[in-house]
């Protein structure tokens, strides 16, 4: 077992895991923030678990979570402080989401993509998605509104 | 999917004590993780089960790119996104831009790094091949000293490389290239940016009449990993680089590896894959070359 210091959505967390916790798993049972999503075997392809990590969007199902000690951590919980982010609103209004699963490791993505890419071609925004796997709305509607978010300035 | 038992957990910051970490555990029982793409994967699949793991995020000093008289080098902690998004690697090194751009998927690109895909070396990969085409010389550090590889000697087929137990992949060096030189790297998968099913990289050199004066051709997704292939470098060296010569090379290319059939590909549609993508890709390395 080892102790970590972790700050995940503004809020400092001191907690005793075992070493080959997953990420994933401990954000989810240990800290109960169920926002973050396993939508394949733990495997690393479908993206649902997308979290930022020191602002980047990365997979928490390929990490420990020893290895997050230090670092800063957000999370679908904390994406939005009172009001919902231009990209969730972007999503609601363009039927982004049907059964929602994939929903949030998208927006976890998509959200530090426009950061980086503030202008992005439909064709940016679908090799930006490439990480994650969407099994109801099909892609058109999430492009559509990353494209919408993208332009009110996210 | 789920790790096996880990029994310790080190962070170093440092190469010094990330060997001497190392050297106290049991040879084959612990091991260095750098972006973990790759590594956990195999950790939670248990192909690896490692009692210790020494994390390299900490160690500074093996991350970042510099260009120097030319000459490049790339520390092995040096993630995807940031070779993918350094417009210096232009021209002579823009194969490994080709390559990083298009690993995996942009959260993968945020935390796999080009030292930790050289170490996995896997069967099908993009990294070990435009490190390989680019002929990369690889600098390794140990308790015992320091040694450095060509890329050549470094990847010896799938998941094997020359680095030893307890020995630390902590840069890749590329010497000066020539004035007129140019790289491409190109793969062909199943889904966009999946793994390739077959990947090629050219580098040439050229002199002031758009001779071929150097060349290096790899080619991955082949059973023995990435390699090169001489039978295209013989077909390019000295040759004037023509469209049809490039389509002759790979046609030689494609003709004289061992290819193998499997569910993503019959051996003649790797064949062809090498055939028409080699040509596209190498036509691109000549186009960057005269730039």
């Amino acid at each position: 077992m080892k102790t970590i210091t972790v700050t995940v959505n503004g809020v400092a967390y001191e907690e005793t895991v075992p070493e080959r916790m997953l990420l994933v798993d401990f954000l989810r049972e240990q800290l109960v923030l169920t926002g973050t999503h396993v939508g394949c075997t733990y495997e690393g392809v479908c993206g649902a678990c997308t979290i930022h990590l020191d602002g980047e969007a990365v997979k928490s199902c390929l990490m420990l979570a020893v290895q997050a000690d230090g670092h800063s951590i957000t999370t679908i919980e904390g994406l939005a402080a009172d009001e919902l982010t231009p990209l969730q609103q972007a999503f609601i209004d363009n039927h982004g989401l049907q059964c929602g699963f994939c929903t949030a490791g998208v927006l976890m993505n998509m959200s530090e993509f426009l950061e980086k890419n503030p202008n992005p071609s439909d064709d940016d925004i679908r090799h930006g998605l490439i990480g994650n796997l969407c099994r109801c709305t099909g892609y058109v509607h999430i492009v559509k509104a990353v494209r919408a978010a993208a332009a009110v300035g996210q | 999917m789920f790790p096996a038992r880990i029994r310790e957990y080190h962070r170093p910051s440092s190469i010094a004590e990330a060997l001497s970490v190392i050297a106290r555990e049991n040879v084959g029982e612990a091991i260095f993780l750098a972006g973990g793409q790759s590594a956990m994967q195999a950790i939670k699949s248990r192909m690896l089960q490692p009692d210790c793991i020494v994390d390299l995020q900490a160690v500074d000093e093996i991350r970042g790119i510099r260009q120097a008289d030319g000459a490049l080098e790339i520390g092995a902690m040096t993630r995807y996104v940031d070779i993918a998004e350094n417009g210096a690697l232009d021209g002579p090194f823009a194969a490994l831009r080709d390559a990083a751009s298009r690993v995996g998927d942009r959260q993968v690109r945020n935390r796999g790094t080009i030292g930790g895909s050289m170490c996995w070396n896997y069967v099908a990969s993009c990294m070990p091949t435009a490190v390989l085409g680019l002929g990369g010389v690889c600098h390794l550090v140990s308790l015992k000293g320091e040694r450095s590889v060509p890329a050549d000697d470094f990847f010896q087929g799938p998941l094997t490389t020359a680095r030893e137990d307890g020995e630390l992949l902590s840069a890749i060096r590329f010497a000066a290239p020539a004035k007129r030189s140019g790289s491409a790297y190109r793969k062909w998968g199943l889904v966009t940016d999946s793994l390739p099913v077959v990947g090629v990289c050219v580098n040439v050199s050229l002199d002031g009449g758009g001779r071929c004066t150097a060349v290096r051709v790899s080619l991955t997704g082949l059973p023995d990993g990435a390699q090169r292939s001489t039978s295209a470098e013989e077909a390019l060296l000295n040759s004037n680089c023509e469209p049809e010569v490039l389509r002759s090379a790979m046609n030689a290319a494609a003709d004289n590896v061992d290819a193998q059939s499997d569910d993503s590909a019959s051996a003649d549609y790797r064949r062809q894959l090498i055939r028409t993508l080699g040509a596209e890709v190498a036509q691109l390395a000549v186009d960057r070359a005269k730039h």
